[in-house]
């Protein structure tokens, strides 16, 4: 060693005099600088939102009429405190997967559903318990129900997965959550559309395929910008559909 | 083809040239260049997933071993040399990643309204 007076700092030994200043200055600077980018970094970000899976609600049941957009939908004909008689509630399965193989020899016939619900504001889906005691079903009259359609719309907002953007992620929405959104469409869960403004009264759309199928994987690559696009727009109930046609789709400023 | 596709796409080109590189160099190469491995077989499956995220790094230290271009006292010369760089080019461009994105990022088009472009009697469906 050229120097041996020169302090140097090891860590199982009591800290040279010489570097303590310089040692208290670095971890001060380093504990604050990093408590700061990250309160800075969450500052940034948007708000997540209030959506949250009610498992203080316990668990609901309800009754009513299974339709199919492809993607499953409950037309509730009796309903309870927390799902009214005439909501029409979307359904989906445990994770990222959907009730699809259950929900369609039940088409159009009396059904009843049990499980989790998920709610955003107005918006709710239902996380529906696995095997026979979530969709089972049931007896007595169907009753019809109309879908009444509104016409074409060209539309702006966002693309996302129906059960995050409910409550089952925070945030449920955005490019920082565009990956688990594309796996829970992967998994048919149903996909939301989020309007800039109400269309007919609701901001919030089921959004389908063209020919009424399943979202069509181009609209994937689009899914949490922010989009304009076109498309056929009906009512079920409470429950907007919009049958996008992915030929309109772009990505805005 | 779109980001996502030519990302998953590139992915794979990656990861198949890894997947080659690992089959021939755990079955060929590894005896012709670490006599300690010749004979020893059940670690090599190990190795799989590491070749195939660094199969140019595995490549380029068995064309170095073959040839005899290999210098021990040297092997750790290169990453030493670098620190200085790399502990300031790391976090400039986590920074400059983060400043990217945040200023790309797009503002919620609130203002947009929804137009109706056609009735329900116009609709054909």
């Amino acid at each position: 060693m050229s120097d041996k007076d020169r302090p140097f700092f090891v860590g199982y030994l009591p800290a040279p005099k010489a570097l303590r200043g310089l040692l208290l200055a670095v971890c001060v600077l380093f504990v604050s600088g990093l408590a700061g980018f990250g309160l800075a970094l969450g500052i940034a970000q948007d708000d997540p939102g209030d959506g949250a899976f009610r498992f203080d609600y316990g668990r609901q049941t309800v009754t009513g009429v299974v339709e199919l957009t492809p993607y499953p939908l409950l037309r509730v004909t009796e309903g309870n405190e927390r799902i009214p008689a005439g909501h029409t509630l979307m359904l989906a399965g445990g994770g990222k997967t959907n009730v699809e193989s259950r929900a369609i020899p039940l088409e159009g016939q009396l059904a009843q559903v049990s499980g989790v619900l998920l709610e955003r504001g107005s918006l709710d889906m239902m996380q529906v318990r696995g095997g026979r005691n979530g969709l089972q079903a049931a007896e007595g009259e169907v009753p019809v129900f109309e879908t009444i359609p509104l016409g074409r719309w060209k539309l702006a907002g966002e693309i996302c997965d129906g059960k995050c953007l409910a409550g089952a992620m925070r945030p449920g929405r955005g490019l920082a959550h565009k990956a688990c959104a594309n796996l829970c469409l992967l998994g048919k869960v149903p996909p939301v559309f989020v309007s800039t403004q109400p269309v007919d009264g609701s901001e919030f759309l089921l959004v389908t395929g063209p020919d009424g199928g399943h979202l069509p994987e181009s609209a994937y690559h689009y899914v949490a910008q922010f989009v304009s696009l076109e498309g056929e727009v009906e009512r079920r109930g409470d429950l907007l559909v919009l049958r996008m046609d992915p030929k309109t789709l772009e990505v805005l400023d | 083809m779109n980001q996502a596709e030519a990302i998953l796409m590139g992915l794979r080109i990656w990861g198949s040239i890894g997947a080659v590189v690992a089959a021939i160099f755990l079955t060929i190469g590894m005896d012709r260049i670490d006599e300690d491995a010749r004979g020893a077989y059940v670690f090599r499956p190990l190795l799989i997933p590491g070749i195939l995220v660094i199969w140019p790094l595995v490549l380029w230290r068995w064309y170095l071993y073959e040839s005899g271009r290999e210098l021990w006292a040297r092997r750790y010369d290169p990453p030493r040399r670098a620190h200085f760089a790399v502990g300031w080019v790391l976090p400039i461009g986590i920074g400059l990643i983060i400043l990217t994105g945040l200023s790309l990022r797009q503002t919620w088009p609130a203002d947009i309204a929804p137009v109706q472009l056609s009735g329900p009697a116009e609709v054909s469906q």
